[in-house]
């Protein structure tokens, strides 16, 4: 046996490999629990006659450390002994993929609705084609305004009205339908206008509209709220500016510009030499407004303010053309990344 | 509309410079649009001066010309002067060196020259040349008491003006008016403690000279006509207006006409109130009456258009016939003409309603009945009257012959509106102080009737037709308390608010960055499309598209039905724009006009739909990824994905082919009977139809329903401490079995260990036999258990192999 492990030395001092499987083949067949060489001789160490048990012993423990070192020393080649593929060249071009996008109008949408959110909204959606009750009627407009005409709007029944909803303040009405204040949403989404196509105008566009009703909101607070998403909408620092304005659901109502992003205010021709860019209109919830929802107009007060994403886009990505949006060009869509 | 910024300084003093006041009056909700200087002499006569030629000359060298020395004042100017009847001693019109002259669009500036050898510093000028008048007959001579050396622009009154371009809002007819600006800036100078006054033109010295021409008012119709003024003057002269006046009406984009007319249109722009002129000579049996006409009766308008007219219309009438359609246009025959001598003057309110009814139904949109239609304001069509009568006596001359009349069966009263303070601070969201409000009520010529601790009781003068509730009172306040003077707060206010689950925003936000991340660019579309698409084919049926009254045109006609044919729109446009590697998506809203479950709408539905469509070749063809078209399989992988995004198994759906003729090979996904999604090849069909040469590969998922199934809760389930093991088969099979045949049998052998079943290699082959082919198919097996054994795994295998060739006529090769 002493001399069979003797042999084994030899035959582990003679092993070489630079193959990671046979180095582990070479580490099973000797250290291996499982009748591994070096186990089955310790196993048998117990068996040996007492006055070899010395000599043997010594032996064996040789043997153990030659494998290990072998292992360790093989395995070291192993680790620098890496090859490069021949005549690589690493800057041919990677495999080719197409980069997908967002749609320019979606990016303006989330990330507005992302500011929002962090404020405490949640988002609403209702229908496109709506009624008279929930586009114009609930929400103050008068009998013979003008958006009641075949010439503004796209309608699909007369008497009963159905129409295609021109603004997504009819999401604000459902949503208020019935509800218990506080509500604090927004609705973003299409609307439709009886305009023809042009670079300047479409029969499509898109809205974000906000509402917030509860206990004493104030126009104090609608203001903050707007100059919040300014600053997060254009950049820290951006002023905005309240012009009274007039809308049937809000009074006193406002349009809000924000200080040019192009000039920083100083005038160009983004901003018509004014240093403002028009945004947005807003104002406080018309009492009527509120009556015809079910709401206590004694007891709550509410804001709400809209938004259109296409402008909006235009001004941040600088498209000047509205076409644009609706064609699917892969050539304007692939580059909203 | 447009406001004279000379004008507006008649009523209100001092005005700002015109940036200042442009700037405030946005600030007020007058919106200013733009302004721009108005000359009514165009260079306003700048470096043109009176002087007197006083030596005058033959030039030496040409016959036609003379040369002049010319005193302007300061100065003795050396002159070389064309015109034949230049002459000593006359006081002309001198354009001095640096002087710009305007002939139409053209222009040039005088220099100092030589003209033949003679100097000369200036040009004696004629009428055509500074823009007063068409004469070239030669240079203007004017009168001897001419003073040397007075400015042209003194002596001709050439005025320059600035015209401001103010967006009124539809609610504020107070302010379509010069006088109704003022009110609303004297309202804000007040408020500022500037010293500032308001002043309205004097009436004072309206007298009746007579009543030899007295011309009774009744008013027939009194919910139509709520009062009616009126007085005639008569021995007027019709004429054109003095330059003042012309200028005025043409600075701000009015036309004159003739003296009487002229009146009338300044006093509506400076007091808001319309008026009207009659010929009282054509007003038969001297009387006017207020009443509506029998439908159809034809009336002839200033426009000389024969108009019917409706029982709706109300007209202002004489005995005989009617005269006028009220508050909207006049009438030919009783106008104002060359040869009117007396006149009857009309200042009126009409009723809103009856205006606008009539306006629209005519389609007469007139600067009266544009005022009418907001609401005018019934207190002052008095004042007006007497401030037109005094206009026009001073232009056209005349006396005044009757008595005013004045028919105002109801007086209107005032608004009442109550307000609370604690209304107008919760409001506003700041404490104003109730001798603020008071003071800018007051300002706003708003009457405090009475007042308490807490609130006041109000009274709104009837031109503020806006300002009805304790809301627009309020309105009003902040307006002139400046929208931007109230400070924002630090604390944000916050309630809580609870968001719907699933979150559909969300939802579909994560499977659009999906897709976008797979290559897809999000598409977006327009709703309207053509109806015609909608009337071949037997997928859609065209008396569910929802058709609109008022389409812009016939490809815009209807709401679509399917994403598809905008899909197919937009791979022809890019096909054109020679990119035909396509991967886009759009998520949209689809319409069809039936009921359904989930109509908001009744007879109406409407649904979220997702198309995704593949088209030309994966990726860009490089040195590494050769040509590789998309194919069908490629689809159906993005598709499989989005349900397992969507914790959909594919188990849940029952997997059949399509039958739509849409598709030239396709699948359908059924999930409790609710068609999920539908994709494949599109057939040649409809790819003819947009003249697409290749293959469109097209899914249409059902997202509304797909959504309301959607139920994202993840379960952790332990893994497995035993191995997996796979055992291959190579089955030769008929042509006619499907993978989900082979599939469906496994499972339904081996129920509980067998974990998945899939295709590794497909082959076809001649060899194989006449219509057969043979799948590789792997089985992989596990026990959560235990380690399974080769005896269990046969046991099986050999199960299966039984079954495929029992069910499936299924061969080992």
């Amino acid at each position: 046996m002493l001399n069979k492990t003797k042999t084994h030395i030899e035959e582990v001092a003679r092993f070489h490999s630079d193959k990671a499987d046979e180095i582990e083949a070479f580490r099973i067949k000797y250290l291996s629990k499982k009748g591994g060489i070096v186990t089955d001789l310790f196993a048998a160490f117990k068996d040996v006659p007492a006055e070899d048990k010395k000599e043997f012993g010594q032996v064996l423990n040789q043997l153990k450390d030659a494998v290990s070192a072998k292992i360790e020393e093989l395995k070291a080649n192993l680790k620098s002994g890496d090859t490069k593929p021949e005549g690589l060249d690493m800057t041919l071009p990677a495999d080719g993929a197409f980069m997908g996008s967002r749609h320019p109008v979606s990016l303006v949408m989330n990330e507005i609705s992302e500011i929002f959110t962090r404020l405490g909204y949640t988002i609403s959606e209702g229908p496109e084609i709506e009624d008279d009750w929930h586009v114009f009627s609930a929400l103050n407009f008068p009998p013979e305004h003008p958006a009641r005409d075949m010439q503004d709007t796209f309608f699909i029944e007369r008497n009963p009205e159905i129409l295609l909803r021109t603004h997504t303040s009819s999401v604000q009405v459902r949503v208020m339908d019935g509800a218990k204040p506080p509500i604090r949403t927004i609705s973003p989404g299409r609307v439709f206008r009886n305009e023809a196509i042009s670079a300047r105008a479409h029969c499509i566009f898109h809205q974000l509209e906000g509402l917030y009703i509860d206990e004493n909101v104030s126009f104090a607070d609608l203001k903050q709220t707007l100059l919040y998403f300014a600053e997060e909408f254009f950049g820290k620092g951006t002023q905005i500016r309240l012009r009274p304005s007039f809308f049937p659901f809000t009074e006193p109502s406002a349009e809000m510009d924000v200080s040019c992003t192009l000039c920083g205010g100083k005038g160009c021709n983004v901003c018509k030499h004014s240093g403002w860019l028009e945004v947005l209109g807003c104002g406080m919830v018309d009492p009527n407004v509120l009556q015809n929802c079910g709401i206590d107009s004694e007891k709550y007060t509410g804001f709400a303010f809209g938004l259109g994403m296409e402008r909006l886009a235009m001004l941040k990505y600088g498209v000047h053309d509205l076409r644009l949006f609706f064609e699917n060009d892969l050539r304007f869509l692939r580059q909203f990344r | 509309m447009n406001i004279s910024y000379n004008q507006l300084k008649n009523y209100i003093s001092p005005l700002p410079q015109v940036d200042e006041l442009c700037e405030i009056l946005t600030s007020l909700g007058l919106e200013v649009g733009g302004y721009e200087t108005y000359e009514s002499i165009k260079g306003g006569l700048q470096g043109l001066v009176i002087g007197e030629v006083l030596t005058c000359q033959k030039h030496p060298d040409a016959d036609k010309l003379s040369v002049t020395t010319v005193n302007i004042g300061t100065t003795i100017l050396p002159i070389v002067c064309g015109a034949p009847n230049v002459a000593k001693g006359q006081k002309v019109v001198v354009a001095t060196v640096g002087t710009t002259l305007y002939s139409g669009e053209t222009s040039f500036q005088i220099k100092k020259s030589k003209i033949r050898g003679e100097v000369s510093e200036g040009m004696i000028c004629a009428e055509d040349e500074i823009g007063i008048g068409t004469s070239h007959d030669g240079i203007i001579v004017l009168p001897d008491e001419t003073q040397i050396g007075t400015p042209a622009k003194d002596y001709y009154q050439a005025e320059t003006d600035f015209v401001i371009e103010v967006d009124i809002t539809a609610n504020r007819t107070d302010a379509v008016s010069h006088f109704g600006v003022a009110r609303d800036l004297y309202a804000y100078f007040k408020h500022r403690n500037t010293n500032i006054s308001l002043t309205r033109p004097s009436v004072e010295k309206f007298a009746v000279t007579n009543t030899h021409l007295t011309i009774p008012v009744e008013i027939q119709t009194p919910e139509a006509c709520k009062r009616y003024t009126g007085v005639t003057i008569s021995g007027i002269e019709i004429k054109p207006s003095p330059e003042w006046l012309q200028n005025r009406l043409k600075a701000i984009g009015l036309n004159p006409i003739n003296n009487i007319v002229d009146v009338t249109n300044f006093v509506m722009r400076e007091l808001g109130q319309p008026l009207h002129a009659f010929d009282a000579d054509q007003i038969t049996d001297k009387k006017v009456v207020v009443k509506t006409v029998k439908s159809n009766t034809e009336f002839v308008t200033l426009d000389n258009i024969s108009r019917k007219l409706t029982d709706k219309d109300l007209m202002i009438c004489n005995n005989n016939e009617a005269m006028c359609i009220a508050g909207v246009f006049g009438g030919a025959k009783s106008g104002v003409s060359q040869v009117t001598k007396n006149i009857f003057l009309e200042s009126a309110y009409f009723d809103p309603i009856y205006v606008r009814k009539t306006s629209k139904h005519h389609g007469l949109q007139t600067d009266a009945s544009f005022r009418f239609e907001r609401g005018a304001d019934p207190e002052i069509t008095i004042y007006a009257l007497k401030r037109a009568a005094l206009l026009i006596q001073e232009v056209a001359g005349g006396y005044i012959s009757s008595e005013i009349q004045d028919i105002y069966p109801e007086k209107i009263a005032p608004n009442r509106v109550e307000l609370k303070f604690a209304h107008a601070d919760r409001l506003i969201g700041k404490k104003i102080g109730h001798d603020i409000i008071k003071s800018i009520l007051q300002s706003l010529e708003i009457q405090i009737v009475s007042e308490s601790e807490t609130s006041l009781i109000l009274d709104v003068p009837r031109y503020r037709a806006d300002v009805t509730r304790e809301a627009d009172v309020i309105e009003d306040i902040l307006r002139i308390y400046g929208y931007n003077n109230v400070e924002t707060p630090q604390a944000v206010r916050s309630t809580l608010a609870y968001s719907p689950k699933p979150d559909e925003y969300k939802t579909r936000n994560r499977v659009s960055e999906f897709l976008s991340a797979q290559g897809f660019s999000e598409a977006m579309s327009n709703s309207l499309t053509k109806g015609s698409y909608y009337s071949e084919g037997e997928t859609f049926k065209t008396d569910e598209s929802v058709k609109i009254l008022n389409p812009l045109s016939s490809d815009l006609d209807v709401l679509r039905q399917t994403l598809l044919f905008n899909a197919l729109e937009a791979v022809k446009r890019n096909l054109n724009y020679k990119t035909s590697d396509i991967a886009f998506y759009e998520f949209g809203h689809t319409y069809q006009r039936k009921n359904s479950t989930n109509s908001l709408v009744s007879g109406y539905t409407e649904e979220h739909r997702l198309a995704v469509v593949l088209s030309g070749n994966r990726n860009p063809i490089n040195w590494i990824s050769h040509e590789n078209p998309t194919n069908f399989f490629l689809l159906k992988s993005k598709i499989d994905r989005i349900f397992e995004l969507l914790n959909f198994q594919a188990s849940d759906f029952q997997v059949t082919e399509s039958e739509k003729d849409v598709y030239n090979y396709g699948l359908t996904y059924t999930f409790k009977n609710t068609v999920f999604a539908e994709f494949g090849a599109i057939s040649n069909t409809y790819l003819s139809k947009f003249d697409i040469g290749q293959e469109v590969f097209y899914a249409d998922l059902n997202w509304s329903d797909i959504l309301a199934n959607y139920n994202k809760s993840i379960r952790y389930k332990d893994i497995s401490n035993f191995p997996k093991v796979r055992r291959d088969l190579a089955l030769l099979l008929d042509d006619s079995i499907k993978f989900s045949d082979i599939q469906r049998i496994a499972f339904k052998t081996e129920k509980s260990l067998l974990r998945e079943v899939s295709v590794f290699d497909v082959f076809r082959d001649k060899k194989l036999g006449e219509n057969k082919k043979s799948y590789a198919v792997s089985f992989i097996l596990q026990d959560d258990d235990k380690t399974l054994t080769d005896k269990q795994i046969d046991k099986i295998m050999s199960k299966l192999t039984t079954n495929f060739k029992a069910e499936l006529n299924a061969d080992l090769r």
